[in-house]
């Protein structure tokens, strides 16, 4: 090695010393804690009287009916907000690219919820999904309601009415990085197909949605990864039970509750790795599926 | 040509009206917060009939919103600051430097973005215990001090600088640490801004992390406030919650209106193949 290269790798080494060193405090060691404390019975004020129980958390978990109900409320939550997020934003993307003027204005006021917090949104959006607030009173007027709805008490609602409020919170991300890769296609390509005659849909699921694959595999991993963690929201809303029907419970809420409420961290660090579990099993799942859609 | 123009029409009344559906919420809230608690719980959606500012002046006396102010700015600007310095130290090292091991070091900072943090609460919570870490400003700071997101973002950018600038810099016989900061980091503005706005909306929005480390009520941020606020008084003193909710918000809404253009753009040209 030269002088000069010896130099530059140790300057590398140096460099890159903050993040190998977050990496294994962090990162690397709580995770190999939280392998251990699954094996035992701990508490969160007495940690040195923890006592080995084997399998007996994992075992817990696997029967536990309120982790698979936490489990199913978020895949439920998921599904509708997936759905909606991706036709709002992407909707919205394909006006916005067809206009000239007042595009950064309109932007910047799409992104007015996705600066906001958590906690200041969804306490703003209860009020006015509430029945006193302005929703249900013109769903009332109109006839489509009888009585006011109170959505984080009822068995089936509270996650789709969820799902709509995370929809507003951050379709603008979505809509930006759609409205990134719509720029970014070829104008030929469309050129090309309206010479061909194909009509607006058949340009749309042929070119559009094809070329906007990247874009839309990143942003359905992201949202199964931060939606299957989702929890200040239903902290604000509902109490550690999820409400009445465990209706707002989610996995996070239920370690939450398990951990630092009933003080029990063996278990809720099981809970952790059954969830870290699920994540990976469904992004695995969810990338396999886009690339089984290329080969045909 | 009028078909065109009618297009358009159509287009910009989509989009407007979807404006103004976003913004309609923070125009509720900053309405509900000059009326009195009966009038917010039951004409929520009426102007205010006497404009009031009883919220404002109660929540400051009786939370003490200006400490909690205090903390929430001490973490997160101590926090961007960090972010800023040390996550771009990485992405220089792994965009602009030869060493061995630097494809590794990238594939593990990417792969740990699927690390979902959130679920090693457990663990880090029983490790800031031992350590005395709880109810210090250090438990919020350290741990978020540099992240794999940022820095690969800003690796992104910095690929796309040319090698040239970096040589001639080095022939002038300027150190590795020189070139850094005099040629690659003025260079890299755009997304150390980006960067910065990010990493300080994330830190003064978290509500999970000062919930498990801040216990003590002189350490409470602006988030874990309004959290007490609507769980202490379920119900009561509605107007001091809704000039919280406008008070919290005003000072982020403030910064990302200064810089929006650099904060819409850290969005775009993302993808995964």
């Amino acid at each position: 090695m030269t002088p000069q290269k010896r130099r530059e790798a140790v300057t590398g080494y140096l460099f890159s010393l903050p993040w190998v060193v977050f990496f294994l405090v962090f990162l690397t060691y709580p995770l190999l804690l939280a392998f251990k404390m699954s094996f035992q019975r701990i508490s969160v004020t007495q940690p040195s009287k923890a006592e080995f129980v084997g399998i007996g958390n994992w075992v817990a978990v696997v029967q536990d009916p309120l982790f698979w109900k936490s489990v199913f409320n978020v895949v439920y939550n998921q599904a509708i907000f997936i759905s909606v997020v991706f036709v709002v934003s992407l909707g919205l993307a394909l006006l916005l690219k067809e206009i000239t003027k007042g595009g950064a204005l309109l932007r910047t006021m799409y992104f007015l919820p996705v600066i906001t917090s958590v906690a200041v949104s969804i306490i703003v959006f209860n009020m006015l999904s509430g029945p006193s607030g302005p929703i249900q009173q013109i769903l009332m007027s109109i006839g489509v309601l009888d009585k006011g709805v109170d959505w984080a008490f009822s068995k089936w609602w509270a996650m789709p009415i969820l799902a709509l409020f995370n929809s507003w919170k951050w379709f603008a991300i979505q809509m930006i990085i759609f409205l990134g890769g719509l720029l970014s296609i070829n104008p030929e390509l469309y050129e090309a197909a309206e010479v061909d005659g194909a009509s607006w849909w058949k340009r749309f699921t042929n070119i559009t949605l094809p070329m906007l694959k990247p874009q839309i595999v990143f942003v359905t991993t992201m949202n199964i990864i931060n939606g299957m963690q989702m929890f200040s929201e239903v902290f604000m809303m509902f109490n550690l039970e999820g409400g009445p029907y465990h209706s707002g419970l989610t996995p996070v809420l239920y370690l939450y509750k398990k951990g630092f409420n009933e003080m029990n961290m063996g278990y809720a660090s099981t809970v952790g790795i059954f969830l870290m579990l699920i994540i990976v099993v469904m992004t695995t799942v969810q990338w396999k599926l886009f690339n089984r859609g290329e080969t045909n | 040509m009028t078909f065109l123009r009618k297009r358009q029409f159509w287009i910009y009344l989509a989009l407007i009206v979807g404006s103004l559906l976003v913004v309609y919420p923070f125009v509720f809230m900053i309405l509900n917060s000059f009326k009195v608690g009966t009038e917010i719980l039951n004409y929520p959606t009426r102007l205010p009939q006497h404009w009031s500012l009883d919220g404002y002046h109660k929540v400051f006396e009786q939370l003490d919103l200006g400490n909690m102010f205090k903390n929430t700015i001490i973490i997160a600007v101590s926090v961007t600051a960090l972010n800023v310095v040390l996550s771009s130290m990485v992405a220089y090292a792994l965009s602009k430097l030869k060493f061995p091991g630097k494809g590794l070091l990238f594939q593990v900072i990417i792969g740990s973005m699927m690390i979902p943090t959130v679920l090693l609460m457990i663990p880090a919570y029983s490790m800031y215990y031992e350590w005395g870490w709880i109810n210090t400003y250090t438990v919020m700071i350290v741990p978020a001090a540099v992240s794999a997101y940022n820095i690969f973002l800003i690796r992104q950018f910095m690929i796309a600088i040319p090698n040239d600038f970096l040589e001639a810099s080095r022939l002038d016989g300027c150190t590795e640490i020189q070139t850094y900061r005099k040629i690659v980091l003025p260079m890299s503005l755009p997304v150390l801004s980006t960067v910065a706005i990010l990493t300080f909306m994330n830190s003064w929005n978290d509500l999970a992390g000062p919930l498990l480390y801040l216990q003590d009520r002189s350490m409470y941020t602006l988030q874990l406030g309004l959290y007490t606020i609507k769980s202490e008084i379920p119900g009561q003193n509605l107007e001091q919650l809704w000039a919280a909710l406008t008070v919290t918000t005003l000072p982020i809404v403030f910064v990302f209106f200064f810089l929006q253009r650099y904060f819409v753009n850290a969005f775009t040209g993302v993808g995964l193949k």
